[in-house]
């Protein structure tokens, strides 16, 4: 049956208003669960909050064995489903920016469009400080290039490139993501308490 | 007044959601495995079989090849050695048991082409439609009647008893002119000069659409 668009159950133009739909509802779940506020994502970094681990590694865990349980019942085509291509040094590189521009800023670039929405000043510079990198970049571009569309390696999933059984594989995961969170909650009740909102 | 039981019970509650986990994705290890239906669903399948669209009539196909039509490739799939004693002009040849080889892929697994398959009748072709149709290979139609029907309608037209209707002597004027076409000589028809057209074998390389790119998304 599904994918619901690619299969033409849902038409190619309802796309955007479902993205749409979509992105407002997970732009209101994240400013509800305070995902809003700076301290709190960065919190991770200095251990003292890992709700942005816990969320992540969760949001990951159930999409990842509703997919899985989903594709055996006949329900969805795992295999006609998009994997992003993976450029490796683009990756990397790309995400240890993103990585500092988190831990220095407070923010990623979902949750700092959240926090404009409430009206926070650090977040409108911080948007601001994305505005100015895309403009960088894009000037740049030809410089970029070779490393930007370089290192290309498909769609590789880690299923594929491991060449163990997804089931098996989720399994796993799923024990890391449960002593990971352990780690984190020891690890938080060590640090003293902070308060902030 | 707070409800003590269920605020015990909530105090296991990252337990209670980890072992939910864990049976989920353990589930998943334990369930039984099958082999899953390639190709299309049966009842899409079932759907394209019945279909009128399956099928174009030896009339349609001359018409497509009189008027030069360049938006279809006509597949011939009978053995080898029958291809080249005679076959439909411009026809590339993809033997029944040659369909899934890689060259034969091209033509079939396309979007710009209809592809007309057709053999001597069309037992062989219906074949190759349903083989192509679970790979879900789109535009794929079968001559009606297959090569036999093409001599029958289209080369040797049957003429009209006089008492048929107007739409039949039409059917057969049009049959005729086509027949002329493909170079037949009427010897009653002394205006019509027997122009023997030979069409050069061309080979069309279709080209593979860009598929659209789907939406991306980040954090």
């Amino acid at each position: 049956m599904g994918p619901l668009i690619p299969n033409d159950i849902i038409s190619h133009e309802w796309s955007y208003i479902i993205a749409i739909l979509i992105g407002l509802a997970f732009g209101y779940i994240m400013e509800a669960s305070g995902f809003s506020s700076s301290r709190k994502l960065a919190g991770v970094f200095y251990g003292y909050d890992f709700v942005v681990l816990k969320v992540f590694f969760t949001a990951a865990l159930v999409s990842v064995i509703g997919i899985l349980y989903m594709d055996y019942l006949g329900y969805l085509d795992f295999n006609s489903l998009y994997v992003h291509p993976t450029f490796l040094w683009g990756a990397i590189i790309g995400g240890a920016i993103m990585g500092i521009g988190f831990v220095s800023g407070g923010f990623c670039p979902g949750t700092s469009l959240c926090a404009v929405a409430i009206g926070k000043i650090d977040a409108m510079v911080f948007v601001g400080g994305i505005l100015i990198g895309i403009f960088i970049f894009s000037e740049l571009i030809s410089f970029f290039e070779p490393i930007y569309s370089g290192y290309y390696f498909g769609n590789v999933t880690l299923v594929d490139s491991l060449g163990i059984s997804p089931y098996w594989f989720v399994f796993i995961f799923t024990i890391i993501a449960i002593i990971a969170f352990i780690v984190v909650d020891i690890i938080r009740k060590k640090n003293k308490k902070i308060f902030y909102n | 007044m707070i409800n003590r039981k269920l605020a015990k019970v909530l105090s296991f509650r990252y337990k209670i959601l980890a072992v939910i986990f864990l049976v989920l994705a353990g589930g998943l290890v334990v369930l039984p495995k099958y082999e899953k239906q390639e190709g299309i669903l049966p009842e899409a399948l079932l759907k394209n079989a019945v279909s009128s669209e399956r099928y174009i009539s030896t009339d349609e196909l001359a018409d497509l090849i009189i008027n030069q039509d360049p938006s279809f490739i006509l597949i011939d799939v009978r053995e080898e050695e029958s291809y080249k004693k005679f076959s439909l002009p411009n026809s590339i040849n993809i033997p029944l048991d040659k369909l899934l080889s890689e060259d034969s892929n091209s033509y079939l697994n396309q979007d710009q082409f209809d592809v007309i398959l057709f053999s001597n009748d069309h037992f062989y072709a219906d074949q190759a439609w349903l083989i192509c149709n679970r790979l879900d290979y789109n535009h794929i139609r079968v001559l009606k009647g297959g090569l036999n029907a093409w001599f029958n309608t289209i080369i040797n037209p049957e003429k009209p008893s006089e008492n048929q209707s107007v739409i039949a002597s039409e059917l057969y004027s049009f049959r005729k002119a086509a027949s002329m076409y493909f170079g037949v000589a009427y010897p009653d028809e002394f205006k019509a000069k027997p122009v023997v057209k030979i069409i050069p074998k061309k080979k069309v390389i279709p080209k593979k659409k860009k598929k659209k790119m789907p939406v991306e998304g980040g954090c």
